[in-house]
């Protein structure tokens, strides 16, 4: 059995780590404290009525199906993760989808169009009564650091790939990929006539 | 023996504790002694623990309510398999039950390389003793099933009538044996990253252990969905909550390192990457553990919120940082030469299959944690729901399923352009081919005409690989059809079982495809011999006459069930039961809230779905008509990839695999897969 080596420390690499690791280790943290109460209730009352006034002439502008695309964007206040629909349609217990598809009718009914209705529910429960955050603002994050994300992805692995073909090449042709690499000293000068001296050897 | 199952969970912790300390000191001094004595703690770990589950199950079956846990999960009327299944209901029955399988691990482990990596072995069994530990003392000071109330109620409050389902006895224990599992892989990194052997026998070992991770997350992940659509009455599998995201995060990653494990074993390349996977993964389970039992984030499926949660977020950040010093310091020794003949080439397709992997794994989880980030930010909590995820990952998913076609047909190395004709004219022809086709049916929903065509091009690619491997097989040994259809599959596993689980996904994905076709009709009131007719997406209409209402009590449960006499297009198809239950303990009070148990009509091209969604007065019933396209293939797809993931794993033997050796090299082998192996 070998005596495990003495751990080389990488410095910079430990502490780039521990600057992603940290922070989000607090954030964990304090997030954890700051919200201490979530124990499933999807018959409590989380019902707030928003019913503004109906406009004069009030035309409906959204038709039952467009009524059930908006439900279907707008979360259930209870802790049941559903969405406004669906809940209303399924979860018998909740009283709160019912009430908000109740106000909901009602706006309709007064001339509101969906993207009044949803800022309208946003002004009375906040942001949390949709079911996808808004593309404004920090919640612009939301949508876009994913992309960016498998992006910047991407184009590490295409730059990954392309020093892996320049090793092949390298390789292939019989030449250290730098001259460097085995210690020779010398000029640049001195170096770049040694390297192509070692690839016209290689031919 | 509940007081022997007490003491062993006390017992446990001190040998767990001298696991760790021993194991890990004779690592380090290189003393045989300490290293078996650990080797036998963590058996003793292992013994214990079950002493322990068997003191908790002996209260449950005993109804001893005096345990605080027994008389809030059970009753006197529960049914024997859920007073079985119990022990998982709630969370400090649940936090022993992983502790045993954890413990379970570690002593396998242990056993299963007790004559190999012996450098490497003992930090192995200090770290699944330490984990152990962690969780041990976990159950104990923060979640004890053993803890008892100051007075004995005459009865339990029962189990949660959602969680009595055959569904719910199989599917936590399935998704518990996934995730414990990704702590073995992890152990063996940590041994690996310690003593700076991350070639060779580490990773089979950790391979074994990551496929058995991943074949117990599929099933769990399947079995969840399947108990969500059948129980929870909403017509769906999959919402995008919390704890569900929390089981598939570590499947994400787990299958990008079981694919990007094959170009460290064929090239050596992508050691970082691969370790770096594999402590991910397993941070992952840890990070999803604490989402369930913390209630820092809200969903239906979580755990009441206990200070467990805290122990887990404290594991979590110093599993972190440890990790992450002991990554640092090994980076030199990760180095490896990379080189690549050409772009074009599977080494490249797997990279980007593990990007779009992540990818997907990283979207979910910052979707997850978003409402956290917002409020910490903005003050303000968002609610980042199923939109969400559906517009960001359904892109990504398509990207998936391409790659999963794409990546099999390339050669490693370089792929020729004579290479890459051969191999994708037949698919690609076949993915147009069903594009048109449906285009001229009629079809007209983007996403799912994508769909559609990447998987006619990927059950193709697959298809072909069989077809050219079994003609070569007849070919060269004049074997019959099924023969060499036979020994295709069992003397090459690893490819053949892929090919499968890859299958398994298209028949997944077309499934899902099918649900944006899907047709509701809600809130229809039914009188007794009211019809009500309905098309489905299909064009074919459906009616159902109710046969009115009957109301019985049978073992726990008061039920009213309607009968719903059904035809299509005029012909019979049956009758469908959908019920309503108030569940009543052993007094005959009432527990819970009512709930339904919907009536589901499967069929090849859809499930008729019938919910029973309440009473207007005594004799009309509420009713909910889904009409829920290919449902069916979603289990059957996952059926299929936990059959190719048992072919993956089933063990190949030495002789076996020397024969194949021999048999098929090396011109051989390229005339089998075509693309090269």
């Amino acid at each position: 059995m070998n005596r495990p080596a003495v751990p080389q420390m990488v410095r910079r690499a430990f502490i780039a780590r521990c600057a992603v690791a940290v922070p989000l280790s607090l954030i964990a943290w304090r997030s954890a404290r700051a919200q201490p109460s979530s124990t499933v209730n999807m018959s409590g009352d989380f019902y707030l009525p928003v019913r503004p006034a109906a406009k004069p002439d009030a035309v409906p502008q959204l038709d039952e199906t467009a009524v059930i695309a908006l439900e279907r964007e707008l979360a259930c206040p209870c802790p049941c993760s559903l969405d406004i629909y669906t809940c209303r349609t399924t979860d018998v217990a909740c009283t709160n989808s019912p009430a908000i598809h109740r106000d909901v009718v009602l706006m309709v009914d007064g001339g509101y169009t969906g993207d009044e209705i949803v800022a309208q529910l946003t002004s009375t429960y906040g942001q949390r009564i949709r079911l996808v955050p808004s593309k404004s603002g920090f919640n612009l994050v939301a949508w876009f650091l994913p992309f960016v994300a498998v992006g910047t992805g991407g184009l590490v692995i295409a730059r990954l790939l392309h020093s892996w073909r320049r090793n092949a090449v390298q390789a292939a042709n019989g030449t250290p990929s730098d001259i460097r690499a085995i210690a020779v000293q010398g000029t640049d000068d001195e170096l770049a006539r040694l390297n192509a001296a070692l690839r016209d050897d290689s031919r | 023996m509940i007081l022997i199952g007490e003491l062993s969970l006390w017992v446990a912790i001190l040998m767990a504790a001298w696991t760790t300390t021993v194991s890990w000191a004779g690592g380090y001094q290189r003393r045989p002694d300490l290293v078996f004595s650990g080797e036998r703690a963590m058996y003793a770990t292992f013994a214990f623990t079950i002493v322990a589950a068997i003191g908790l199950w002996y209260a449950i079956f005993t109804h001893d309510f005096s345990l605080k846990f027994v008389a809030s999960y059970t009753s006197m009327n529960l049914p024997s398999v859920y007073l079985f299944s119990s022990l998982w209901a709630g969370q400090a029955g649940s936090m022993l039950f992983w502790t045993l399988i954890l413990s379970m691990y570690g002593a396998v482990a242990v056993y299963a390389n007790r004559s190999r990596l012996r450098n490497m072995m003992p930090w192995v069994t200090g770290t699944m003793g330490l984990i152990t530990l962690f969780f041990l003392m976990a159950t104990a000071f923060g979640a004890n099933p053993f803890e008892r109330l100051d007075w004995v109620p005459a009865d339990g409050r029962g189990m949660n009538p959602q969680l009595q389902n055959p569904g719910m006895a199989i599917h936590p224990p399935m998704l518990y044996f996934g995730l414990v599992a990704t702590a073995v892989p992890f152990a063996f990194a940590i041994g690996a990253l310690v003593t700076r052997q991350l070639d060779g026998e580490w990773l089979a070992a950790v391979r074994r252990w990551s496929l058995l991770s991943w074949f117990f997350l599929t099933i769990g992940i399947v079995l969840g969905m399947w108990w969500a659509y059948v129980e929870l009455g909403w017509s769906g599998y999959w919402a995008w909550d919390p704890v569900e995201n929390s089981s598939l995060l570590p499947w994400l990653t787990g299958t990008a390192f079981l694919h990007s494990i094959m170009i460290q074993e064929k090239r050596g390349m992508l050691r970082k990457w691969n370790v770096t996977l594999v402590v991910v993964t397993f941070l992952l389970s840890i990070l999803g553990t604490f989402i369930t039992r913390s209630g820092v984030i809200e969903s239906v499926h979580a755990f009441a919120q206990s200070s467990v949660g805290s122990w887990f977020l404290y594991f979590l950040i110093a599993a972190t940082i440890l990790t992450s010093v002991l990554v640092s310091t090994r980076l030199k020794d990760m180095e490896a030469k990379a080189e690549l003949e050409s772009m074009v080439s599977r080494e490249a397709a797997f990279l980007y299959n593990n990007l779009i992997l992540v990818g997907i794994a990283f979207t979910t989880l910052w979707g997850t944690l978003f409402p956290i980030f917002s409020e910490w930010v903005q003050g303000e909590k968002i609610t980042v729901g199923q939109p969400f995820f559906n517009s960001v990952n359904t892109p990504l998913g398509l990207l998936l399923l391409a790659l999963t076609g794409i990546g099999p047909l390339i050669a490693w190395r370089r792929a020729s352009t004579a290479n890459l004709k051969r191999q994708f004219l037949m698919p690609v022809s076949m993915g147009v081919f069903a594009v048109v086709a449906l285009l001229l049916l009629g079809m007209r929903h983007f996403y799912a005409i994508v769909f559609y065509g990447l998987a006619a091009f990927v059950a193709t690619t697959i298809t072909q690989e069989f077809v050219k491997g079994i003609g070569a097989r007849r070919r060269m040994y004049q074997e019959g059809l099924a023969l060499a259809g036979v020994r295709l599959v069992a003397r090459n596993r690893r490819r053949y079982g892929g090919y499968v689980v890859h299958f398994g996904i298209v028949v997944m994905f077309a499934a899902f495809a099918g649900l944006y076709f899907r047709k509701d009709y809600v809130a229809v009131e039914l009188k007794a011999g009211d019809t009500y007719a309905a098309v489905d997406p299909w064009g074919d209409t459906w009616t159902f006459t109710s046969e009115g209402m009957s109301t019985y009590n049978t073992l726990n449960r008061r039920v009213v069930a309607i009968s719903l006499k059904t035809t299509r297009n005029g012909e019979p198809m049956g009758t469908m039961l959908a019920e309503k239950r108030q569940h009543f303990d052993a007094t005959g009070a009432t527990t819970f809230e009512p709930s339904t148990e919907v009536a589901i009509k499967e069929m090849a091209g859809q499930d008729v779905y019938v919910f029973f969604s309440g009473l207007t007065d005594a004799e009309t019933a509420v009713m909910n008509f889904h009409f829920n396209p290919l449902v069916i293939w979603v289990w059957i797809g996952g059926f299929i990839m936990a059959f190719g993931g048992v072919i993956v794993m089933w063990p190949q033997t030495e002789r076996r695999e020397r024969g194949y050796v021999a048999e098929l090299s090396p011109q051989h082998e390229g005339a089998l897969v075509g693309a090269g192996a």
